[in-house]
């Protein structure tokens, strides 16, 4: 076990007597928060109606169009919080003892993302629902991302942490690519679902919330009653099963119940982000003190409510700093996500790997191909880079043909044809060279963190430069590009040394470090999404640069600093290529040969994290490049970096600039933005990724 | 971790053959720079626009790019059909009734982001736009001057709109037409005043709303006192309910059905706008006690705003929202 678990409780079955009263205890101060702050959650609206008049109802004397707000807006908000909450806080303690590991949570496994997909498709597609299959579709969508997550998670052995969340996470990236898809595609039908992404309580009746609660309910009686053999099931799978628990069926039920919940509160309030991790965590920090807690049949229970304590208190809370009107704008799931991603940084940083994950994650099936093979692949790959480029100028809303660049180049092209050309060889080059500082830095920092799914976007980087240059651009409009690029690059460093930081206990653990990384990657994902609805929530073309990348509206002047980081970063990693391929052994190796490991480490990763900086103030948010790039080129050319780095830099200059011209001519004249395409095509290449390294043990 | 057997020659051999069919995409598409005689019908012309540029021009243009409805709508309005214009098909379903398009108009891609590209492609003259589309001046500036217009201003909106028609008819030469759509629609409000006040019923304030729906989740868009809408009804001496805040540009607030309990004993009349067949007024509504307890759903004075008449668009397209004020008012 690689994580922090719970110490561990066989005999939950004592006797009754003397340790019902702690529990007794615990649930009603939890109760009675939970009805402070329902008290309080209460008085908040967009109408007058204030506490004072509340009072007055309960002693009989208020006007009736005060209980009218009541139960027209209040009670619903109220409702949907509560039973939202709980079924959060259910399914994530029941993820957490399914995976016997504390991170795991709808959010990290894709459970909330799936559903969200699945009701997003729907709607976007236009189809109505009857009853109650809104939450079937809901559920259908939770089931298979969390199946594909624990498919391709599974085997991991001692690494099976940051195997599961790091399927998680990506497979969340992609859905919610997905989903960026859908909004822009279908924008009419699906108005409002852009801020909906985050989670929104604006109920205005109680159906849906009619038809979760009975659901909720049931699934959380369910879980309740098949709580003794989950207790049982933390001895592990043999013990558990030489006492007679069918251990398969233990898991089945407490995994469709979770999902069950999760898509309850997906359907109820869109994806509040963030609930199902922190939520469990709170309830088993509280159990450690209150150790009669621990038994599942009171755990689960406890868990929910803190989970409803936690989305109820993020609601108060927001509606009280924002005002209730503004607080439409901005839905209560990016306050949670904020929260919750701190959690999950707090929790990962006691996250210590078994020795087995310190070996070489990434080995070499290419490591023999011969000089020639090299060389033939270099050259193959070069041609196609350049024939990307080339592409990339010939095509897209307007098609053009070879000769038309040639007359370009020697200035002999028709007005139209100039204009074209002109505005079109920026973007062609933003995405060439933001492809290779994204692949060139997934190669660096996988390499130096021995983990093949490492990469600047989910170590937070991305991210953090990304809130840097929207922060920027939000308050500073006028900004040119190299203070921007300047922004960028302190936002993603100061993301990064924060990561760095934190995973920082006495030397550093890389699956801590990768954990910490997708922590602080949410929290950042969340807070540009905060700028963003705050400030200008009717901005798509923002929105689609900071939430998913693009080359839309790029000229070459925005290019400079980017080229130049290129020209300044590159050598210097190339210079230590061999570096590279001593840290990605072991830590011991390097040391015994002289190098100064943690100088080297930091001075490699400081140097990916200006070129992902880089890339990011020019095209934005773009992931999946990093991880997807440097793959391909181990697996064609084997690991060691002389060879990977210019490999790999060569298909990250295909992989994006492919997807521009791909965003740009798909649908013309209306476009796909770079960063979407890439990561729909990169999904696929990482799920077999995942799966090819499924059965490593 | 595992890596895949590929072929060894395959891979190489691949990306050549890729290589190869790329290179052999020559020939061209168009002539080579032929004589660029464009003959100046009248004068020079130029105008300051909304960010202070000055766009000048050897002649009035005559091939105009629109990138908001709103331009589109006007520059049709002033006898100059667009060449290009963004979302056309968004135009014909949400604004056309005002005023139509010409088969000719070529759609150069979403509101957006519209597609440089396609703009380019047309060789305009002149290419209009709101200050959202910032970002792509310097791009278009490349190959056709820019016009920015301001699109929307809470502070006075019909000051604006004018000031927005006529800088885009300086451009296009069309002072005169734009003179006369001017009078024909202060004729329109001078009208529909006329008919307010014979009906008698001016004293009653209206609230003009729209609003989206996810779910259960039902989201309030009240028009304010700036928003278009809101000046047309000040300008026709009407009074507008909603005093609740709004934002500087378009004069829109946000609120949800607890934010309409205010009106619960208000007797006013409520417009709104349906136009995405979501039904949010008039049944997702129906049934919350806030809502059905409010003194103008009870007395049935809801008004759902005609199809294809654009709450943000030009002279012709407000015209045809003072026509529907006249209606409500006179009922």
């Amino acid at each position: 076990m690689s994580t922090v678990s719970p110490p561990v409780r066989p005999e939950v079955a004592g006797p009754a007597g003397p340790r019902l009263l702690p529990t007794a205890a615990v649930f009603t101060a939890a109760v009675g928060a939970l009805l402070a702050l329902a008290a309080l959650h209460l008085t908040q609206g967009t109408s007058a109606v204030d506490g004072g008049d509340l009072l007055r109802l309960l002693t009989g004397s208020a006007d009736p169009a005060v209980w009218n707000v009541l139960e027209g807006a209040r009670l619903p908000r109220l409702t949907g919080a509560v039973l939202t909450g709980i079924a959060l806080g259910a399914s994530g303690v029941l993820l957490q003892s399914v995976a016997r590991n504390p991170l795991a949570s709808p959010d990290t496994l894709a459970v909330n993302a799936g559903a969200h997909l699945a009701v997003t498709a729907v709607a976007a597609f236009g189809l109505t629902l009857p009853l109650l299959s809104g939450i079937g579709v809901a559920f259908t969508g939770a089931l298979l991302t969390a199946g594909l997550v624990l498919a391709l998670s599974a085997g991991g052995g001692e690494s099976a942490t940051t195997r599961l969340i790091l399927a998680g996470s990506a497979t969340a990236m992609a859905a919610n690519s997905m989903v960026t898809l859908l909004v822009l595609l279908f924008q009419e039908e699906t108005t409002g679902l852009f801020a909906w992404g985050s989670g929104n309580l604006n109920l205005a009746g109680f159906g849906t919330i009619a038809q979760a609660a009975p659901l909720v309910l049931i699934a959380v009686a369910v879980a309740v009653i098949a709580a003794p053999r989950l207790d049982l099931l933390r001895l592990g799978d043999d013990t558990a099963s030489s006492l007679g628990v069918h251990v398969r069926r233990v898991r089945l039920i407490a995994v469709v119940c979770s999902l069950l919940l999760a898509a309850c509160a997906v359907t109820v309030a869109g994806p509040i982000g963030f609930v199902g991790l922190a939520a469990p965590v709170i309830a088993r920090q509280i159990a450690v003190r209150v150790p009669v807690l621990l038994a599942h049949r009171v755990l689960i229970p406890f868990s929910a409510l803190c989970g409803a304590l936690v989305i109820v208190a993020a609601d108060l809370a927001v509606r009280a700093v924002l005002g209730a009107e503004k607080s439409i704008e901005v839905p209560v799931g990016v306050a949670t996500t904020l929260l919750g991603a701190i959690v999950m940084v707090w929790l990962a940083r006691s996250v210590a790997s078994g020795a087995a994950e310190d070996r070489p994650a990434i080995l070499h099936g290419a490591a023999g191909r011969s000089r020639l093979g090299f060389t033939l692949i270099w050259i193959g790959l070069a041609a196609a880079a350049v024939a990307a480029l080339i592409g990339g100028m010939l095509a897209g809303d307007t098609m053009l043909l070879g000769g038309d660049l040639v007359n370009w180049v020697a200035g002999k092209t028709g007005d139209s044809y100039t204009w074209i050309i002109d505005q079109r060889y920026p973007r062609v080059l933003a995405a060439i060279l933001a492809g290779a500082a994204l692949a060139c830095a997934g190669a660096v920092t996988q390499g130096i963190l021995r983990n093949p799914l490492a990469e600047p976007g989910l170590l937070g980087v991305t991210a953090g430069a990304g809130v840097g240059a929207v922060a920027l651009i939000t308050w500073v409009p006028a900004a040119g590009a190299w203070t921007v690029t300047g922004v960028a690059a302190v936002g993603g460093l100061g993301a990064f040394a924060l990561v760095y930081a934190l995973a920082w206990r006495g030397g550093l653990d890389t699956s801590r470090l990768v954990l910490i990384g997708i922590g602080v990657w949410s929290f950042g994902m969340a807070a540009i999404t905060l700028v963003i609805l705050a400030s200008d929530p009717w901005n798509i073309p923002k929105a689609m640069t900071w939430l998913s990348g693009t080359t839309y509206g790029r000229t070459a002047d925005r290019l400079i600093p980017l080229a130049a980081a290129l020209v300044v970063v590159l050598p210097l990693i190339i210079a230590h290529r061999k570096e590279i391929d001593l840290l990605a052994l072991d830590d011991d190796t390097p040391r015994v040969l002289g190098v100064r490991l943690e100088r080297t480490r930091l001075l490699l990763l400081g140097a990916a994290a200006v070129l992902t900086a880089a890339a990011v103030a020019v095209v934005g948010v773009i992931g999946f490049v990093g991880l997807v790039a440097p793959h391909l080129a181990r697996a064609l050319v084997g690991s060691r970096h002389t060879r990977v780095l210019p490999v790999s830099i060569l298909i990250g200059v295909l992989l994006v600039s492919l997807s521009d011209t791909l965003g740009r001519t798909v649908i013309a004249p209306a476009q796909i933005p770079a960063g979407l395409v890439c990561a729909l095509i990169g999904t696929p290449y990482f799920i077999w990724l995942l799966w090819r390294t499924r059965t490593r043990t | 971790m595992r890596i895949p057997h590929l072929k060894r020659s395959a891979v190489p051999a691949a990306l050549a053959a890729a290589a190869l069919l790329a290179a052999s995409a020559c020939g061209t598409t168009e002539e080579g720079a032929g004589d660029d005689a464009t003959t100046a019908e009248s004068g020079p012309v130029s105008v300051t626009d909304f960010l202070d540029r000055t766009v000048e021009l050897d002649a009035p243009a005559a091939k105009v790019v629109t990138l908001e409805w709103a331009e589109t709508e006007i520059a049709a309005s002033l006898g100059v059909m667009p060449v290009g214009a963004a979302d056309l098909e968004g135009y014909n379903t949400w604004v056309g009734a005002a005023e139509p398009m010409d088969d000719t108009v070529v759609d150069v891609g979403t509101r957006q982001e519209p597609s440089v590209d396609a703009i380019a492609g047309l060789s305009p003259d002149l290419v209009i736009m709101e200050p959202d589309d910032e970002a792509i001046i310097k791009q278009i500036e490349e190959f056709a001057p820019v016009l920015v217009v301001e699109g929307s201003n809470a502070a006075d909106n019909l000051a604006r709109m004018k000031r927005d028609v006529d800088m885009i008819a300086e451009l296009t030469g069309t002072t005169a037409e734009a003179e006369a759509l001017w009078t024909e629609f202060e004729g329109k409000i001078e009208a529909t005043t006329t008919a307010i006040e014979a009906a008698g019923t001016g004293d009653v304030p209206y609230l003009y709303a729209d609003g989206w729906v996810e779910g259960d989740a039902i989201s309030i868009r009240p028009f304010g006192p700036g928003s278009l809408v809101g000046s047309l009804g000040t300008a026709v001496g009407l009074e507008n309910a909603w005093t609740g805040e709004t934002d500087a540009a378009w004069g829109l607030g946000g609120t949800d059905v607890e934010g309409m309990a205010q009106y619960t004993d208000t007797d006013l009349k409520f417009i709104y706008n349906n136009s995405y067949n979501d039904n949010i007024f008039n049944e997702k509504l129906v049934g919350n006690p806030i809502w059905d307890g409010l003194k103008f759903v009870k007395d049935g004075s809801m008004y759902e705003l005609p199809h294809s008449v654009w709450t943000f668009g030009g002279p012709r397209s407000s015209g045809a929202v003072l026509d529907y004020f006249a209606e409500v008012y006179a009922s």
